[in-house]
């Protein structure tokens, strides 16, 4: 048989995207995926939940002005989170709005983000819930179990841990590094390498 | 690569457990990839919701869903308690009108009570008989014991803290609900034949 025909446990793209197949991804045509973004098993993203008022003054609206969740690059979507955009009641009508993540964003095993915007080389730890509408900047570091409120924006180079999430830390100078999420991106797939050590 | 992973079958699984008996009104929107087992009756009132992959099981008791109520993804309802003794009440969970359930809520079968308006954070578990009074809301990830009664319009939080909710924004809150669903009509295609006999 043909190297073809084996059945890997991932779909990967031509842009570099890893997606398990037994990942549940709800109306993938409201979806982008920035490319080089892993999602593993069982992640959830909520695409169906798209914009449906649009703005007055642009009544033939670009195509692709529907997107519920955009994602950037090398973006680490882990087992059996969630990611779904924030509802809310706009100018007297109840409405989706876009989710938005950055470049190099991780996201936990368990975790449920409703944000309004994730900026780029953001580290969401496990069982995270991210409320809806929260904004985050770049380089922060969700703890693990934290509960971010609705409507929370986290600045830059914060560390936030706790139910009620708080800021109890800053990123140390020089961390920023242990963000990039390329070497990562490279361990899953259907030919996984090692970490380098 | 051993041939039986290249065998896998584009079936989806047969769903685990019976088919539920259901008794939908006309007008609810439930997905298609909502999970429905158990061998108690499933009751849905008018306009209700429940998203993809909620699963709704009432192999321990009969489960009811009142009017505009909406049960997110990854949901479970009537799930099994820990606690293996058989509960004498008839009813496994009733979720009263206008109640929401948000992701990943767990709530025990065996007599529990969802009080109408209440709201069920993100990854909250609900104990078998507990009594949810009207509009109570659980922030995301608590947990309410086994035979807990909470008062009406307490807001628990996950840490244990509890206030009265005295904002009165009971009307404002059902209102915003029914616009919700509304929209929710529209994104979410709805298979009810599915499930009927």
């Amino acid at each position: 048989m043909s190297r073809k025909q084996v059945k890997g446990e991932y779909i990967e793209t031509d842009t570099g995207n890893k997606v398990a197949r037994k990942a549940v991804l709800v109306g993938t045509q409201h979806i982008m995926l920035g490319g080089k973004t892993v999602i593993q098993a069982d992640a959830m993203i909520r695409g169906d939940l798209a914009r449906t008022s649009q703005p007055s003054s642009a009544p033939g609206a670009a195509p692709g002005s529907t997107t519920a969740v955009a994602i950037g690059r090398y973006c680490f979507l882990s087992k059996g989170c969630c990611l779904r955009p924030p509802g809310r009641i706009y100018k007297g009508s109840f409405t989706y709005l876009p989710l938005r993540l950055g470049d190099h964003v991780f996201v936990g095993e368990g975790t449920v983000v409703q944000a309004a915007t994730i900026g780029s080389h953001v580290h969401i730890g496990q069982n995270v819930v991210i409320g809806e509408f929260a904004i985050i900047k770049d380089y922060v570091r969700v703890l693990d179990g934290a509960v971010v409120p609705p409507n929370m924006v986290i600045p830059s180079f914060s560390i936030v841990a706790g139910q009620p999430a708080r800021v109890v830390g800053e990123v140390p100078e020089g961390g920023h590094e242990a963000f990039e999420l390329r070497e990562l991106y490279k361990t899953v797939g259907n030919n996984p390498q090692p970490l380098p050590v | 690569m051993s041939s039986s992973s290249k065998r896998q079958s584009a079936f989806p699984r047969a769903q685990s457990g019976p088919k539920a008996p259901v008794n939908f009104s006309s007008s609810i929107t439930i997905a298609d990839s909502a999970l429905l087992t158990g061998n108690h009756t499933i009751n849905i009132s008018s306009e209700s919701v429940v998203h993809p992959r909620a699963k709704l099981d009432s192999a321990h008791g009969r489960i009811t869903i009142g009017r505009r109520c909406i049960v997110h993804e990854r949901t479970n309802i009537g799930a099994a308690s820990a606690d293996p003794r058989p509960s004498e009440a008839r009813d496994g969970v009733v979720i009263s009108d206008y109640a929401t359930v948000e992701v990943g809520a767990v709530i025990e079968s065996g007599g529990t009570m969802i009080g109408e308006g209440c709201h069920v954070g993100v990854g909250s578990r609900v104990g078998r008989g507990a009594q949810l009074g009207k509009h109570c809301i659980l922030t995301p990830k608590t947990i309410i014991p086994p035979g807990e009664v909470v008062p009406d319009f307490t807001v628990v939080y996950s840490n244990g803290t509890r206030r009265l909710d005295k904002r009165g924004v009971t009307d404002l809150k059902n209102k915003a609900q029914a616009r919700q669903i509304e929209v929710l009509r529209k994104l979410i295609p709805s298979n009810p034949a599915k499930f009927q006999p």
